[in-house]
């Protein structure tokens, strides 16, 4: 009986405190309310289970178009000037996911005055969105003193993105969190099937085919949402499931074994990814379609 | 004069309120503070999941490991919970990795040469002390790539 009253306190205490976040910097269909689950992350609870949905950091997937040979191309950016135009707060949302992954691009190929562009674009975004906090004076100082450091710059940038993630999750923001993420990713589908229209490698192709994972895992986050079907969520998991019906027939090619060499678990070759040219231009074209509305 | 009898419930419900609000931030400075450092010399992957979990929840997360580069997995929970117990399993069901309470790992590194995704599992155990007393405590799942 005692356990249940705790963990009854435990679940009402959740919701009231999350009523006491901050407020969203402007109402549009966008539900920014708290979403009284008392989750901690995009953990949505089921009862004794918390499921928890990841997909590939911009940072990961900028560090995977670098090996794969991508040159950088600062054009592919959006615009920092088109930061003040975003009014919304799911526009808002979409665009500091955008940003954040403009950042990585920016960061991870070593630009080191375009990082600190997007940086105050993504900056000036949490502020309206209130999170400001993720980029407090300390780390704006820290990233200043390091902006010469390379790998230094990415660790700072990654605790950046993991302040503004959890203090989302943490404030019943979750859906919030999820539209960065999906403006985060389709921002990286976007750097890499655009680079593909100038340098096509097989390389490229590979990882562009390999996002039919982190689409699959986005929708499913997406469609935990008690409100997923409206208004800015509902807009964004169309836009996700018309490039899921063009993923549809992606080859994942096939798992290998599971080895151990020198200690180290090995999971070995098995078939690689593929995509073949009708595929890459739709999705190409696609990625285009769904990304100019959100930075336009 | 309001009867104790009656401010007592509001009083829990708003100190719990307080413990519970604390305890999410806490777990994020758990998981930053005492789990990550663990990461080393991986990347973070940048990814909060991490929630407060009793003996006898679990959690689970489905994550993308990209072929050609290395990983570390690492599992990480508050002492108050004790050592927790942890499984990776491949799509086709296989168990890739596994650390149970009494033979505990912090970590698990692998190198992957065919993109796949894995099942990150956790489980709390019970405490087996019969108590009444709920222990919950932050369990955090962490993926560091290089």
């Amino acid at each position: 009986m005692r356990t249940s009253r705790w963990l009854l306190l435990s679940f009402l205490s959740a919701g009231i405190m999350a009523c006491g976040g901050p407020e969203p910097p402007q109402k549009d269909t966008l539900s920014t309310e708290d979403s009284g689950d008392g989750s901690v992350q995009q953990v949505r609870q089921k009862k004794t289970k918390a499921i928890f949905y990841s997909i590939p950091s911009p940072m990961e997937t900028a560090t995977l178009l670098k090996k794969a040979g991508a040159e950088y191309e600062t054009g592919l950016l959006n615009d920092v000037e088109k930061v003040n135009t975003y009014t919304s707060a799911s526009k808002q949302a979409l665009n500091l996911g955008i940003y954040g992954a403009d950042l990585s691009y920016a960061s991870v190929y070593d630009h080191t005055q375009e990082s600190m562009f997007y940086t105050s674009c993504a900056r000036n975004l949490a502020d309206k969105l209130g999170v400001l906090s993720a980029f407090n004076d300390t780390i704006m100082d820290r990233l200043e003193r390091n902006k010469g450091e390379r790998d230094s710059l990415l660790t700072i940038i990654s605790g950046i993105y993991w302040n503004v993630d959890a203090y989302l999750k943490e404030n019943g923001r979750d859906n919030i969190a999820a539209l960065m993420m999906a403006g985060g990713w389709i921002e990286g589908l976007y750097l890499a099937t655009q680079v593909t229209a100038t340098n096509d490698t097989p390389e490229l192709r590979q990882r562009i085919a390999e996002q039919k994972h982190a689409l699959d895992d986005l929708l499913a986050l997406m469609n935990t949402y008690e409100d997923a079907g409206e208004g800015q969520l509902a807009s964004t998991m169309a836009d996700l499931n018309a490039l899921a019906e063009l993923y549809k027939d992606v080859d994942l090619g096939e798992s290998g074994t599971v080895t151990q060499e020198n200690g180290v678990t090995v999971l070995a070759g098995g078939k690689a990814a593929t995509l073949n040219d009708e595929q890459l231009t739709a999705i190409r074209e696609r990625a285009a379609t769904i990304r100019n509305n959100y930075v336009n | 004069m309001i009867p104790v009898r009656t401010l007592l419930p509001a009083l829990l419900l708003t100190a719990g309120a307080m413990i519970s609000g604390d305890a999410s931030a806490q777990c994020r400075s758990f998981a930053k503070n005492k789990c990550l450092p663990g990461l080393a010399p991986y990347t973070f992957n940048e990814t909060f999941n991490a929630a407060q979990l009793a003996p006898g929840e679990e959690a689970e997360v489905d994550l993308t490991f990209f072929s050609g580069q290395d990983y570390r997995l690492m599992v990480c929970a508050h002492p108050i919970l004790g050592e927790v117990n942890w499984k990776v399993i491949d799509q086709n069901g296989q168990v890739v990795f596994e650390s149970l309470a009494d033979e505990p790992k912090s970590h698990f590194d692998l190198q992957v040469q065919t993109t796949q995704q894995l099942t990150v599992q956790v489980w709390v155990p019970g405490d087996g002390s019969g108590s009444d007393m709920v222990h919950v405590g932050c369990v955090a799942i962490l993926m560091g790539f290089k």
